[in-house]
């Protein structure tokens, strides 16, 4: 197929141009319709505009990254510690098994009211809850990646004698990394998926999903559409940043997968 | 198949003893029901059919849901897929909606279509669209060029290609596509039950709590928990049925 540079010019402003076009039509339809559920784009961002920068938005923002920062953290930690544990040992892998599979596919939600009897109704149960929906992507991907080290290497740290604690440290962590980050990448979504379901229905408080909330009880459309987009700009934000400090970190893995061409 | 794993329901028989003796021991009846009392409203939950209506209301909005977007996703992914135009015309409108938490979207969607299934319906069609989208997209542009190739010297039409060849060499990528949406879904229609607090398996644990039965609100997490270990496991068998020339999943690292 030959193309020439003013038809591939064309191939990449197609993209944005049917995303103003969209815009442009939910404009159209906004201001035709004139509901209150229904918001022009203008509105939206006007309000975005005059909201986004002020330091009640900002300390809701705030508010939503702590929490999600240390509920991912946490269920990150327990996540790749267990991983590294339990895809090291066959016996404990087993002996595990249903009960994480269980836990596992329980939908974070389920557990928020327990946590809430057992945390109260603040930031401990949120994060718990963060964390427990962040831990079982990672800890999967952890013990896959465990589990993918060559027998080779396996039976050569034997060999040296290499002690359990720096087998795990020096070549199970190294060798797991990039599964752990594929494991730490899913976990990222559903992480900030579950934050705003714990803004929702944990009690009052603050962040981005709370104010979804308020601005819905004062009636303020153009308010509760720029809290969802902020929302997706955020999720969007967050993933590139993962994908920049992945390409750092494991640059030698991609490096090497490079060199011998599989 | 796999052998039963007697160690690991050992474990699980283990771990509830555990947590019975020191529920007991400790006198934590009032921040956690111990495993005896939980089964116990269990049973009963399912006897009398409360949890059973429940978790069937539960199931519909989520089945349906699930549904359609098992369909819009397929279809729309092959045709993105399938045809470059639209892969560089959509691209843009796709990046934009596709990070939008589905669960952020529950208080709107409210609005539009009220507190029945309508409203539950679209958030979990909305949760489930992107992972089945995403992977039928990638499937099909994976697709090897050259069973396009025959297939088209071979007198088939561009639409008779698509269904004959990218969709069954794109079917791994949409069952995995459709594993991830079945646990994102779950989650969003349970969600949207909880919030809004009518009826539904989230709106029964939101009550419980509030009345502090904690017996019966550790039954309805058991229960939850159950349904989405059953949705999994049922998943992971039919795919290895359906895409049985994949086999098991890869151990190897890419």
């Amino acid at each position: 197929m030959t193309t020439t540079a003013p038809a591939r010019v064309a191939r990449r402003l197609l993209g944005p141009a049917v995303f103003v076009a969209a815009l442009a039509l939910w404009q159209a339809w906004a201001a035709h319709k004139d509901s209150f559920l229904v918001p022009t784009v203008t509105a939206v961002a006007e309000r975005a505009w005059d909201v986004w920068p002020t330091s009640g938005f900002i300390d809701q923002v705030t508010a939503t990254l702590g929490r999600f920062a240390a509920g991912y953290v946490l269920g990150a930690a327990i996540g790749v510690a267990a991983g590294l544990v339990l895809g090291s040992s066959r016996a404990a892998r087993r002996a595990f098994e249903p009960l994480q599979e269980f836990l596992g596919s329980t939908p974070a939600i389920a557990i928020v009211p327990a946590a809430i009897v057992i945390f109260g109704l603040g930031d401990a149960t949120r994060v718990a809850v963060i964390a427990f929906a962040v831990c079982f992507p990672v800890l999967v991907s952890t013990i896959e990646g465990v589990r993918a080290v060559s027998p080779e290497t396996r039976d050569t740290a034997r060999m040296l004698h290499v002690g359990p604690a720096e087998l795990i440290l020096r070549i199970y962590a190294p060798a797991a990394l990039p599964s752990i980050v594929a494991g730490l990448r899913v976990a990222l979504a559903i992480g900030l998926i579950v934050t705003v379901i714990s803004e929702f229905v944990v009690g009052s408080g603050d962040g981005v999903g709370r104010y979804i909330l308020v601005q819905r009880t004062l009636y303020d459309a153009p308010g509760v559409y720029g809290g969802i987009l902020f929302l997706g700009l955020l999720g969007y934000v967050l993933n590139r940043l993962f994908v920049v400090v992945e390409r750092r970190v494991l640059s030698w893995h991609y490096g090497a997968a490079g060199e011998s061409a599989r | 198949m796999r052998r039963a794993n007697l160690p690991g329901w050992l474990f699980v028989v283990l771990v509830t003893a555990v947590a019975e003796a020191g529920v007991r021991l400790f006198e934590l009846q009032d921040s956690v029901a111990a495993p005896s009392a939980a089964l116990r409203a269990l049973g009963d939950g399912l006897w009398s059919g409360t949890l059973t209506g429940e978790i069937a209301t539960t199931l519909e909005s989520y089945l349906e849901g699930l549904a359609v977007a098992t369909v819009v996703g397929v279809a729309l992914g092959l045709a993105i897929g399938s045809w470059r135009m639209l892969l560089d015309a959509l691209s843009v409108v796709i990046e934009f909606l596709r990070p939008i938490p589905a669960v952020a979207l529950i208080p709107v969607a409210i609005l539009f279509f009220g507190l029945g299934m309508p409203m539950r319906r679209f958030v979990v069609a909305y949760a489930a669209v992107w992972p089945i989208l995403i992977g039928t997209l990638y499937g099909a542009l994976g697709t090897d060029r050259v069973l396009h190739d025959v297939a088209r010297t071979s007198g088939a039409t561009r639409l008779g290609t698509v269904v004959r060849v990218t969709l069954p060499a794109s079917l791994p990528s949409i069952a995995t596509g459709i594993r991830v949406s079945a646990a994102v879904a779950l989650q969003v229609a349970i969600t949207a039950e909880f919030f809004i607090g009518t009826d539904g398996i989230g709106a029964y644990m939101k009550h419980e709590r509030l009345s502090f039965h904690l017996p019966q609100l550790y039954a309805a997490i058991l229960l939850t928990g159950a349904l989405g270990y059953a949705i999994n496991r049922a998943l992971r068998t039919t795919e290895r049925r359906v895409v049985f020339w994949v086999g098991e999943a890869p151990t190897e690292a890419p």
